[in-house]
């Protein structure tokens, strides 16, 4: 499904973000990456997004290559990856289901399919009752389903969430997790980049771990293991 | 449709959230259309001026005294032919003197020594009217160099209005210069403020469209509602200007009218011939030089 293939980034004048990264990752993976501060998690998150591109190497999404996107089609690329990210990105002046709905409109989606498709992913959520609320009439964790709920609404086939336990404490960490490991099991593809310890070694999942911009190791069933 | 009202609803929003920056705008608008327009009043009137005072203009010729019907008649066709000439009548020995003595009514001296002349010193003449003012140069010209009439003609009398004429047109291209400068000042206030009011609007709007790109909207998307605000303005302030036009005409048509009597003018009945085509021009020309100005800030504020 994913295929980065020796991929590098340089952010000029010279940051070596990215350092000949590559790994593959199949449909429905659930895959954790770690790593420290500024080792390049985000910039590999963001390559995939198209929001920068590399400076060598090669990215594919099933048979497309990201690297060669052209400007008009990053909308449609975008609508195939569900963003999720530790600040949110909520609309302050928007109740959750306008945030949700924000997403659709901005796409084209009839009215009807808006009516029919919110109070859906925002019941994944758990937010069924909360919806009318604006961003500041919700905690954390409200705020970062909503989040989540407006990441599912193009029905993605990939999940890519850039810390978004960030933020919040342990438990609330947790449920969100745990979000995110439903929409996995209903076939979404999760990539999920995080700093927390206990939260990938309590996933058992895939683990990659990136240090200076390479790939130190990338194991199933994996631990969080830095120092 | 439902993206462009979707379009419509962004930029509306846009609008209202920065009401002052969207009134300062519209009136900066408003004050440019303002004089546009002027210049166009302007314009009218000094036409309108100028033409009827042409149209006053005319050339009388006078033949010797005795001069046959017939060689009268000839001039008469030879001059009616040149296409510069409008119009040519004749006036006889009799009127002419007739109508001296009107003018001089008042002048008892002049009256004693036409008296003591005897008889009608005055021949008859042409009473030549022209397309232009300015044939009237080649008309005369015409006259002179031809053999067959030049010896019947006795003088011609060229009321110096072009003069006149000239020194209005001189005065009128002065003030539509002036008013060219004025307008050109006002466009590029427009320019620099609608700039900055669509700099500020993205502005104000960042979080939005981020989330807008986040979320894979089109390019046109995001940038549609600018674009749609820049239109919004330039039709505000057109709508607000064809109404205070409307409202001056009815209100100062009279006075304008009485100043300038004598004159042919209608400006009510000029603006409201056109109306569509003036304010129509007007929108076209102010909402494309918005867009641009807007797809300029865009360029260099909107990063997508
Ligand atoms: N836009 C940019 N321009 C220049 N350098 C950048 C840019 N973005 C990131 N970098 C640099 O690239 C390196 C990797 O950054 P990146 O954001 O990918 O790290 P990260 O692993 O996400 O870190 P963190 O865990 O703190 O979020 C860092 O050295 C950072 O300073
Ligand atoms: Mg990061």
């Amino acid at each position: 499904m994913i295929t980065f293939k020796n991929v590098s980034k340089i952010y000029k004048p010279e940051t070596k973000a990215l350092d000949g990264v590559s790994f593959h990752i199949r449909p429905g993976e659930f895959v954790s990456v770690v790593g420290t501060s500024g080792s390049g998690k985000t910039t590999l998150a963001k390559l995939l997004f198209a929001e920068e591109s590399p400076t060598r190497g090669s990215i594919h999404l099933g048979d497309w290559d990201i690297s060669k996107i052209r400007r008009a089609e990053i909308p449609v690329l975008r609508r195939q990856i569900g963003v999720v990210f530790q600040d949110y990105k909520l609309l302050p002046k928007k109740t959750a289901f306008e945030n949700v709905a924000f997403a659709l409109e901005v796409a084209g989606a009839a009215t009807s399919r808006i009516r029919e498709v919110v109070p859906q992913v925002l019941k994944i959520v758990g937010l069924s009752d909360k919806m009318h609320r604006y961003p500041r009439q919700l905690s954390g964790g409200e705020q970062q389903r909503v989040a989540i709920a407006r990441a599912l609404v193009h029905r993605p086939k990939i999940i890519l969430a850039d810390e978004p336990t960030g933020n919040l404490d342990a438990i609330t960490s947790r449920e969100i997790i745990e979000l995110l490991k439903r929409i996995n099991d209903v076939g979404t593809t999760v990539l999920l980049v995080t700093h927390d310890r206990e939260i990938v070694n309590a996933m058992r999942r895939r683990v990659i771990t990136i240090q200076q911009g390479k790939i130190v190791s990338d194991v199933e069933h994996g631990k969080y293991h830095l120092g | 449709m439902r993206s462009v009202a979707r379009l419509l609803k962004f930029a509306g929003q846009s609008v209202l959230r920065n009401f002052w920056l969207s009134f300062v705008t519209t009136s900066v608008l408003l004050l440019t259309l303002f004089t546009v327009n002027m210049l166009i009043v302007m314009n009218v009137l000094a036409d309108a001026t100028i033409n009827s005072i042409e149209d006053k203009v005319q050339v009388e010729v006078y033949f010797n005294q005795g001069t046959s019907e017939d060689i009268q008649k000839s001039v008469h066709g030879y001059l009616a032919a040149l296409p510069q000439v409008k119009d040519v009548a004749v006036i006889s020995a009799a009127d002419s003197l007739e109508a001296f003595r009107i003018l001089h009514a008042d002048d008892p001296e002049v009256l004693a020594a036409l008296a003591e002349v005897g008889g009608n010193p005055i021949g008859d003449s042409l009473l030549i009217s022209a397309n232009n003012p300015a044939d009237f140069e080649f008309i005369l010209a015409a006259l002179d160099s031809s053999p067959e009439y030049a010896p019947y003609i006795k003088e011609k009398n060229f009321a110096d209005h072009q003069a006149v004429i000239d020194r209005l047109s001189d005065f009128s291209d002065q003030v539509r210069w002036g008013g060219l400068g004025l307008a050109g000042f006002f466009v590029l206030i427009s320019v620099l403020i609608v700039f900055n009011t669509i700099r500020v609007a993205i502005y104000v709007h960042r979080d939005e469209i981020a989330v807008m790109k986040l979320v894979g909207a089109q390019d046109w998307f995001v940038r549609g509602p600018f674009l749609l605000e820049a239109v919004f303005y330039s039709a505000a302030a057109t709508t607000i200007m064809a109404a205070i036009c409307g409202f001056i005409l009815k209100f100062l048509e009279p006075q304008i009218r009485s100043f300038f009597t004598g004159v042919d003018v209608s400006l009510t009945t000029y603006y409201w011939e056109k109306a569509l085509l003036i304010f129509g021009a007007q929108f076209l020309a102010l909402a494309a030089l918005s867009m641009i100005t807007t797809l300029f800030a865009m360029r260099k504020y909107l990063k997508i």
